[in-house]
């Protein structure tokens, strides 16, 4: 079973909003979508969600289109929280999984496991609107994954928590992966990204910017970033062609080359000088590239 | 179609457990209960004993040699008022102690039976009892003068017998409309008239402010990711339109039970008189179309604001059509025969109203109500198809509401495509 968007396109009046987006996710992996605000990841994920028909281009799961008779598959948090504020926690579950044709005794039972799991038991009879914000975040995760969807939608899942809680819905998203569940998911925060995806896409005004395995993309990814300690001056490094930026502080400069035959050139001008205490070449963290490519976005 | 019947019942169901619902309901009902029995709780209130009757004293100066004050006196019949002859023939004393309190009127008499006049001292605000002292006056005279021709009975019966007066239609099969059957159909029309504006205000503008709480609240987005949005707003306005349902049960209820505990016959004549059960069907059948007519738009125009605050602006086109209607069928309540009305009732936002009134007050062929009928039953389908497409894109819509970006937009984003 499969996602599969094959070249979409979306566009509102004279705005293009998603353009010529292609991508693949398989049964029980997590895929990540990157991109700074306004990039197309909310309109992209309504589409699959098939509360927006794509202008042009498919999107099938396990072959067919997804419509409203296969909504008991998927599963979605949206960016913008939203439960009925004066509705109980089970109430309002209650409700929404009724609409995903679970039956109400199988709802209960699924209700209070999540609460147990998120130490929230007492919470099954509180009105929405009593809850913290952590808490009602909490509340709205279940209603994406309480009727245990084959595909689920997670736009921004980890915005507005705190470690603990955040750490909290990690454990959750990967326990869902490892039982199978494929998972769609967007972030600002890209250590998160880092963390749990193998596949991502970078998307800058409705069309990707990059796309495919996260370790790949970064080994593969000419930027490197060098750190080096030295008892020496280390400023004259700047003038070494294909150096993008030099950082020296107290202990040592951190150098962004553009490839890595640059740092081969830094290391043999560094070892003429004399002694070096570290050279670490790395790869570039993904907040890097995320700035190189879908640009000024400093979110995290 | 399950999850129709879902959306149905929690909307139904939220509405009904309310606190607002359930209060406006119990309140309709005790008043509907008490004014049913106004007479009863008035009387417990104004103690016991029956009203005094008012009393006219009768200052005969007439040729009947006070008999004309006599006769009158003996009337006992019931009326708010009695006479009493006045002791004198001075008419000045006597209006001078009705004004010191000792009796409410003065009904002075003169002339001869060729030319007897009455006058009337007190009338003021009432002026009904003038009114009835007039005829009273008049049929006095009138068997006093009989009694002095010396007219026997044979003669008497020729005078006062009636005639009998029947009415016929020009048309064949046409119908002719009865004094009863006018004031029933009149006052018929009038309550399905405000019936049709109440449930359009109230339950428009519930629907509209569901739709836009749902929205704000941002609930809306994980909803129509479940359930088709078109599915969505038809269950919202079944489940309103139930819970109304229930409202004007309980009302019923609460009219019944109202009838029970005054004892009062008024249900008897109500339903002997005035009710036509063919009328009461037309009546539900147009206020069920009329609802989803106008529900529809409703929901469409909720569909279209982000917040609850801005219900109130975005259905005021709404609630101007209906109030335009409303005019429009009280006037046509006096004139039904009007061209103009039979024009706008094929106007499917009027036809509720105006086709009720003219199959209640005037005779309207039978073609023409099924015509009319099935103007309004597929306009009110297309409005909801309308409808229903500008809700799936408007419910995906936020920011500043202004009608005609709104509705290009919102037309625009329910496009069905690829």
């Amino acid at each position: 079973m499969t996602l599969v968007i094959e070249n979409i396109r979306k566009t509102f009046d004279n705005h293009v909003a998603v353009e010529g987006i292609s991508l693949k996710v398989q049964k029980g992996e997590m895929f990540g979508m990157l991109g700074a605000n306004g990039a197309g990841k909310t309109t992209s994920f309504r589409m699959i969600l098939g509360l927006l028909d794509p202008t042009e281009g498919n999107i099938t799961w396990d072959g067919d289109r997804l419509s409203y008779k296969r909504t008991k598959l998927i599963g979605y948090l949206p960016e913008e929280r939203g439960l009925f504020p004066k509705l109980t926690v089970k109430d309002q579950l209650i409700y929404l999984m009724k609409l995903k044709g679970m039956k109400k005794p199988d709802i209960i039972r699924e209700i209070r496991q999540w609460l147990d799991r998120f130490q929230v038991p007492e919470y099954e009879n509180k009105k929405i609107e009593e809850l913290s914000k952590g808490n009602q975040q909490k509340i709205q995760f279940m209603a994406a994954v309480l009727h245990k969807p084959e595909i689920l939608i997670l736009d921004e899942p980890f915005s507005g928590l705190d470690p603990v809680n955040s750490d909290m819905l990690k454990d959750a998203v990967r326990d869902l992966q490892k039982a199978g569940t494929t998972i769609v998911f967007s972030s600002h925060q890209m250590r998160n990204v880092e963390e749990l995806c193998e596949d991502i896409i970078m998307l800058k005004e409705g069309k990707a910017v990059l796309q495919g395995n996260l370790r790949e993309i970064k080994r593969s990814y000419g930027m490197k970033s060098i750190s080096i300690r030295a008892d020496y001056e280390l400023a004259f490094l700047r003038s070494i062609p294909g150096v993008m930026n030099l950082d020296v502080s107290k202990d040592g400069a951190v150098v962004k080359v553009e490839n890595e035959r640059v740092a081969e050139e830094i290391f043999r001008a560094i070892s003429e000088k004399g002694f070096v205490r570290k050279f670490e070449v790395e790869e570039p963290s993904l907040h890097d590239i995320f700035i190189d490519k879908a640009g000024g976005d400093k979110d995290e | 179609m399950n999850n129709f019947w879902t959306t149905v019942s929690h909307t139904a169901e939220r509405r009904i457990k309310s606190k607002a619902f359930v209060i406006s309901t119990l309140v309709m009902g005790l008043l509907i209960i008490s004014l049913m029995n106004i007479n009863t709780i008035i009387d417990r209130f104004s103690g016991d004993g029956e009203e005094e009757r008012s009393v006219i004293v009768v200052v005969d100066n007439t040729v009947s040699e006070g008999m004309f004050g006599e006769v009158l006196a003996s009337f006992e019949e019931g009326g708010s008022f009695q006479y009493t002859p006045y002791s004198s023939s001075n008419v000045d004393s006597a209006v001078e102690d009705a004004r010191n309190g000792e009796h409410d009127y003065v009904l002075a008499l003169e002339g001869s039976f060729e030319n007897i006049s009455a006058e009337f001292f007190g009338g003021g605000s009432d002026f009904r009892v003038a009114m009835e002292v007039n005829n009273d006056v008049q049929r006095v005279k009138e068997s006093l003068v009989t009694n002095e021709l010396d007219l026997n009975e044979q003669q008497m019966a020729m005078i006062y017998s009636p005639v009998s007066f029947s009415e016929s239609p020009l048309r064949e099969n046409g119908e002719v409309q009865t004094q009863e059957g006018h004031m029933q159909a009149y006052w018929m029309v009038y309550g399905l008239v405000f019936a049709i504006y109440m449930v359009v205000l109230t339950f428009g503008s519930m629907i509209a402010t569901e739709v836009a709480t749902e929205k704000s609240s941002r609930v809306m987005e994980i909803i129509v990711s479940s359930v088709n949005p078109v599915t969505q707003m038809l269950g919202k306005i079944l489940g309103i339109g139930a819970a109304g349902l229930l409202n004007l049960l309980a009302i019923v209820v609460a009219a019944f039970i109202g009838y029970t505990l005054s004892g009062d016959d008024f249900l008897e004549t109500f339903f002997s008189e005035t009710f036509d059960i063919s009328l009461i069907i037309f009546a539900l059948v147009l206020i069920i179309l009329g609802y989803f007519l106008y529900g529809g738009v409703a929901a469409m125009l909720g569909a279209l604001v982000s917040r609850a605050e801005e219900v109130n602006q975005a259905i005021q086109p709404l609630v101007f059509i209906a109030i335009i209607a409303l005019f429009i069928s009280v006037i046509g309540l006096n004139t039904p025969d009007a061209a103009f009305i039979k024009v706008l009732s094929y106007v499917p936002f009027f036809t509720p109203q105006l086709l009720f009134l003219r199959i209640g007050m005037d005779t309207i062929p039978g073609w023409e109500i099924v015509v009319i009928m099935g103007v309004l039953i597929i306009s009110a389908i297309l409005i909801n198809i309308l409808a229903a497409r500008i809700y799936k894109g408007g419910v995906l819509m936020y920011g500043k509401f202004s009608f005609k970006t709104g509705l290009k937009q919102a037309f625009n984003l329910g496009k069905k495509e690829g």
